[in-house]
């Protein structure tokens, strides 16, 4: 069984009335991508930057790589850390940045092959406010690994990022993750938690709501999937005829499943009545789906 | 603490400063360019004198002998106006700085044995008055004694005892470097608020480095510009205005500690006042609010010894003061051992301060 490589046990996090962690436990194993996800505000950087070290916490216990974070002076050297808004010295090039956390950390890294893993390699003595949004952040990543981490930490690394320069970030991802690397990873792109995580915690309002990999979530909380057949009236007719519920929207014709086998039926049944439509999909609840409406429901529920 | 940290990040710091024009601006070409105007303004030997306006109400040979006197002493250019023009509406008309009436009953009050009276007025700043008051005062006392047919026995000599050579520059010189020296200060005002806004030291603790050793990384970088900066002042003072300093080894040694312990001391000052800056605005008001009694109640531009008691007890409160009077001491007279106390408490206080503001900057998130 894999090493755990992070432990939290009901971590509380307080600011006078405001408690922004409020009792969560979780725990990462080695080689594992982690996801975090919640709305603005749901405490997930507040957590990050616990484990970080950066922050203390009111209460619980936290081991990173079997360290407390708030008293180890030696932990920073095992981590990589991408910190949500990224910034670094104004006029410093990015060969620099990389040249003082290869010193200061005792690094052996090759700075320009880590530059040209995260595509800076023509950037490399620009200084730091003439990179663009999506650069800077590439700089904060190529940072996270001059040490080589056993542990990296990476909060809403593509926010703000064009979907190409994302897409770049998500494979410098999966490569770290092929090397074995443990991440935990804050996003509010469920997309992104999709695509790349192992298992996800979703959080809102300090607490976490469920956990597990995103298909165990969607299976949990999914409702309905839909098949979606565009076409014209004769379907709708036939549809009638047939005694399937089904809802008009623009030039689709969507029918809510049960069970999704149930298409199957549903388009042998227009073939056999040789019912002509252009085409059909199939669509499931994403993540996202699922996310919004239990973030949403809590929010209803407070209201109420 | 690690030297290596500490000179991997004194390398990225002094990159991206060298990178700044602003910053060499401020560090380097700005005490320049004080010293440059605070030595022309200053070092000026010819005399240039002041107009002053007579308005002769009481003409007589009498009243024309004071004016001749007045104009032959060549301390003023005399301007005479007419007998019947309202002195008062002309001195407000040609913004006059002094004029000089010499009333009706002036001849008339010296041959009946009484006084012969002479007023001066003008819209002139209480300073000038005061000089323009004594260098008439001077010429009449001159013609009283003529009057008399007496002499003067009584002579005072006077001379600038500031300096080999009694130059002002010599005075300049020790004020700005300590104006270099005083700008550190300003830098830490700034850079503190403006790294825990960026979230720079988080970002810095993530590389390994410790708040100690950013402060003393950015202190060597100091110093060495410092030194940079103050060695082109005292050779501009010196080879452009041929300003006198004592330089041997004792007194350049003496003075570099002077100029590290005022480093220490403002620096220190600097990230406390930094830590209670947290926006711009207040960033601000409080580095206004640090650096400019500093630099106006301490002697960097001007000495003190005429400003009133109050300014002068004030004065006595401020860091900066015992700092340049060390730098004068040493760098104007080579007097190192009447101010060898003063240094040792520089250096302690330095000490206690320094240790006061590693304590309470913290590089962890609120």
């Amino acid at each position: 069984m894999p090493e755990t490589v992070i432990d939290v046990s009901n971590l509380v996090k307080s600011y006078s009335d405001l408690r922004a962690v409020d009792g969560i436990s979780f725990s990462i194993k080695r080689g594992e991508v982690f996801s975090l996800l919640g709305p603005n505000g749901a405490g997930k950087t507040t957590t990050v930057e616990i484990l970080e070290g950066v922050r203390n916490r009111t209460s619980g216990d936290v081991r990173v790589l079997n360290e407390d974070p708030e008293k180890s002076r030696t932990l920073t050297f095992k981590l990589g850390i991408l910190p949500q808004d990224f910034s670094f010295i104004y006029n410093s090039t990015p060969k620099e940045a990389l040249t003082f956390y290869k010193h200061t950390l005792r690094a052996s890294g090759d700075i320009q092959e880590i530059l040209e893993m995260v595509e800076l390699g023509d950037k490399a003595t620009t200084p730091f406010q003439k990179l663009s949004g999506g650069q800077k952040q590439k700089l904060g990543l190529a940072l996270s690994l001059v040490n080589d981490p056993e542990v990296l930490f990476l909060d809403e690394p593509t926010s703000g990022l064009d979907p190409r320069a994302r897409r770049n970030i998500w494979n410098v991802i999966k490569t770290l993750k092929e090397r074995g690397k443990s991440i935990l990873l804050t996003t509010h792109y469920l997309e992104e938690a999709e695509l790349l995580a192992d298992r996800v915690a979703i959080m809102n309002k300090g607490k976490i709501i469920d956990s597990g990999t995103p298909m165990e979530i969607v299976e949990r909380h999914h409702e309905d999937d839909n098949l979606i057949i565009r076409g014209d009236g004769q379907v709708e007719k036939d549809l009638a005829e047939g005694g399937f519920q089904f809802e008009r929207d623009g030039s689709y014709i969507k029918l809510r499943l049960k069970n999704i086998r149930d298409a199957t039926s549903i388009i042998n049944y227009l073939s056999e009545h040789k019912t002509k439509f252009e085409d059909f999909t199939l669509k499931r609840e994403s993540l996202e789906d699922v996310f919004i409406r239990m973030v949403g429901e809590i929010e209803e529920d407070e209201t109420e | 603490m690690k030297l290596s940290r500490v000179s991997a990040y004194f390398s990225l710091h002094a990159r991206s400063y060298l990178r700044s024009r602003s910053a060499l601006f401020f560090q380097i070409a700005f005490p320049i360019i004080l010293i440059l105007l605070f030595g022309a303004i200053f070092s000026g030997s010819s005399y240039s004198p002041s107009t002053l306006v007579i308005q002769n109400e009481s003409p007589s040979s009498v009243s024309w002998g004071v004016v001749d006197a007045i104009n032959s002493s060549g301390l003023f250019k005399v301007q005479l106006i007419p007998q019947n023009e309202n002195l008062s509406n002309y001195i407000a008309a040609n913004s006059v700085q002094a004029a000089l009436l010499i009333p009706s009953n002036f001849t008339s009050n010296l041959y009946s044995g009484g006084l012969g009276f002479v007023v001066l007025k003008g819209h002139t700043n209480p300073t000038v008055a005061s000089a323009d008051y004594q260098t008439l005062n001077g010429i009449l006392t001159q013609i009283n004694f003529r009057a008399s047919n007496t002499t003067q026995k009584l002579v005072l000599s006077s001379q600038v005892a500031i300096g080999n050579t009694g130059k002002t520059i010599d005075y300049y010189v020790p004020g700005l470097i300590g104006f270099t020296v005083l700008s550190t200060m300003f830098n830490m005002v700034y850079t503190v608020p403006n790294y825990r806004r960026e979230r720079l030291f988080r970002q810095l603790s993530f590389s390994g480095l410790t708040k100690s050793e950013w402060i003393t990384a950015n202190m060597l970088f100091s110093f060495l510009m410092l030194v940079l900066s103050d060695v082109i002042l005292v050779a501009i003072g010196i080879y452009v205005f041929g300003a006198s300093l004592t330089l041997n080894v004792e007194t350049i040694l003496t003075s570099a500690l002077i100029i590290f312990g005022g480093l220490f001391f403002f620096t220190s000052v600097g990230i406390l006042a930094g830590l209670v800056s947290d926006n711009e605005e207040t960033v601000s008001v409080v580095g206004n609010l640090v650096m400019f009694p500093m630099m106006f109640l301490s002697g960097v531009f001007f000495p003190l010894t005429f400003a009133p008691a109050y300014l002068v007890t004030i004065s006595k409160f401020l860091p900066l003061t015992y700092f340049i009077n060390s730098l004068i001491s040493v760098l104007d007279y080579g007097n190192i051992s009447t101010v060898a106390i003063q240094i040792v408490w520089l250096l302690l206080g330095s000490a206690i301060l320094f240790a006061i503001a590693v304590k309470l900057f913290s590089w962890k998130q609120k």
